[in-house]
């Protein structure tokens, strides 16, 4: 499709990102180097200030000050335990802060969560075009149908993630690598704005891994804010362009190249943060 | 031959009073099926159980209040099946027990309280008629009330259909769109109540919870997507409906276990013979292995 027409698809089509296509018009035009200057200039659209979160009364994290950068991925990582699946929680808003806030501007359809720990019932009768599908219910209500240029959209989603081959294949015959390609897919179709995914790589196949990055990259380029926990080094070092590091009850912000250059021997091991610099464990 | 066929199947349906309870069956063939298909999707499929007897109480208490008056003893059904429910709910969340083990406790609490209250107040004829109803004495007022209550079942199931598959499917995903995965499963336990009820004067509170369960668990045995689950047994309850009315006139058996019975001849022909995880299907695939040549 030609770019105009498909910045100008983008701006018929409601909610959908009218930001995002105007950002890709400013960074076609502009070769990006407004939109870094933007970013700095507006307040990010997922922002912490002062967060204190707590599982059971036991404090997890506190003091987390810090903005997501609009349009790029920031890798989490952090030893176990050190509150990753717990400030991602607090983020989707399914655990109240005990103080501070979450100042998210992401309407609560557009934001998708991949958990780590999948709670999908496999056994459930869906095929998987019907889960790519219910990506888009959300926006359009619970009474209206899904019509021909929803399901344009799906095809065109299963095709960007090589699983139009397997639409009408019911979920629970799949593998693990084509079900994470499913679920990424769900959240396409719902042209989330804010993701966040959990793990979105581990018992994946490499080929899926590189179509997933791909992918993720693309949403990014396209304005999604995404944020991904990461185990791997290597993984990270060519997926995320920015870093939060938790340790100790902290977050620390810093970018990638400072996370390779420190070298680091095991990313989630509990020495990981010590060499960091800027991060005290 | 015709005739020996019109003097079986069609001549019972000259009696006003089956061709009421025709009626009310078909129309729980179309409302039970889907809430059966869900409840055992949900891994729930003795919950039905459960509120069969929850809803006991308040007929029994409608009995004594009002006699046998339907729409009174349908109302308490439906108020102490909804109060179970909320009451089984809530003690689940406050104490972090599983929800089943809370709705086990009140569902024989309330089988207990309503077999009392029914001995109470009346003859154990009418424990009877309570417990398994009598789908030949469905008259016109009864009648209003299935299909109405039905119909409700059946528009209210169209309206939260999607959100119930997804919560089904991935809870998380619900929340995470701000929908109160809580209030899909609040509405979706109140139609089961409602479906319960409407069932229990033609089945009984007992068996009601057959019409509802047995078609969903035999269509398993033939469909794996939802829509197709739901279509075998809605079909198989209206089946069983029809047919165990037309035993029921035919060799004077009585009419709710009849209809349960047929379902259940269903169940076990489709386990026997079905095309999914039946017998036949686990002899087959033995028989074939992976990429065997053709037989000649």
């Amino acid at each position: 499709m030609p770019f105009f027409v498909d910045v100008a698809f983008r701006y018929a089509s409601p909610a959908v990102g009218r930001r995002a296509a105007g950002r890709a018009l400013a960074r076609r035009l502009l070769g990006g180097r407004l939109v870094g200057l933007m970013a700095e200039a507006q307040p990010s659209r997922l922002e912490l200030h002062d967060l204190q979160l707590a599982q059971a009364n036991r404090t997890v994290l506190e003091h987390v000050s810090g903005r997501f950068r609009d349009g790029a991925i920031t890798a989490l990582v952090g030893a176990n335990g050190a509150g990753k699946s717990t400030l991602i929680q607090g983020i989707m808003g399914m655990l109240r802060p005990v103080k501070g806030e979450v100042r998210c501007t992401v309407p609560k359809e557009r934001r998708a969560w991949l958990p780590q720990q999948l709670a999908l019932d496999l056994t459930f009768p869906m095929s998987v075009e019907e889960l790519v599908m219910t990506g888009s219910w959300p926006s359009h209500g619970a009474l209206t149908g899904y019509c021909a240029r929803h399901y344009r959209r799906g095809r065109e989603v299963m095709a960007r993630l090589g699983i139009s081959h397997l639409a009408h294949r019911p979920l629970g015959e799949l593998s693990g690598g084509q079900r994470q390609r499913a679920l990424i897919g769900r959240t396409l179709m719902q042209e989330a704005e804010l993701l966040l995914l959990d793990e979105p790589f581990a018992n994946v196949d490499a080929e899926t891994v590189e179509v997933l990055m791909t992918v993720l990259r693309d949403m990014a380029a396209e304005g999604a804010t995404i944020i991904v926990v990461l185990h791997d080094m290597e993984q990270l070092a060519r997926l995320a362009e920015e870093v939060v590091v938790l340790a100790g009850g902290h977050a620390r912000w810093t970018t990638t190249q400072a996370i390779v250059q420190s070298h680091p021997s095991a990313i989630d091991s509990a020495r990981f943060a010590l060499g960091i610099p800027g991060v005290d464990a | 031959m015709m005739e020996l066929l019109h003097e079986w199947l069609v001549a019972p349906f000259d009696y006003g009073f089956m061709r009421r309870a025709a009626v009310a069956g078909l129309a729980l063939s179309l409302a039970a099926p889907p809430m059966g298909v869900f409840l055992m999707l949900r891994g729930m499929s003795l919950i039905g159980d459960a509120m069969a007897h929850a809803i006991l109480p308040g007929v029994a208490l409608g009995f004594l209040l009002a006699g046998f008056s339907l729409p009174i003893m349908s109302l308490g059904g439906v108020l102490s099946g909804l109060l179970i429910a909320v009451l089984a709910g809530s003690v689940s969340q406050m104490t972090g027990h599983r929800e089943d083990s809370a709705m086990a406790s009140f569902f024989l609490i309330s089988l207990a309280a309503g077999v009392m209250l029914v001995s109470l107040g009346g003859s154990s004829v009418d424990l009877t008629h309570v417990l398994f109803g009598s789908i030949l004495a469905v008259n016109s007022t009864a009648l209003l009330l299935i299909a109405s209550i039905s119909s409700v079942i059946v528009i209210t199931l169209a309206l939260i259909f999607r959100a119930l598959v997804v919560e089904c499917l991935d809870p998380l995903f619900l929340r995470g769109q701000g929908m109160q995965g809580s209030l899909v499963h609040g509405v979706f336990l109140g139609l089961v109540v409602l479906n319960l009820t409407a069932g229990f004067q033609t089945l009984g509170t007992l068996m009601a919870v057959g019409l509802m369960m047995l078609p969903a668990t035999t269509a398993r045995f033939w469909s794996k997507r939802l829509e197709g689950l739901i279509t075998i047994a809605v079909l198989l309850a209206a089946f069983a409906s029809l047919g165990g009315l037309l035993l029921s006139y035919h060799l004077s058996v009585p009419s709710g276990p009849a209809i349960i019975l047929l379902a259940g001849v269903g169940y076990v022909l489709s386990a026997l013979l079905g095309r999914h995880h039946s017998l036949r299907a686990k002899l087959q695939r033995h028989a074939i292995p992976l990429g065997a040549p053709e037989s000649h």
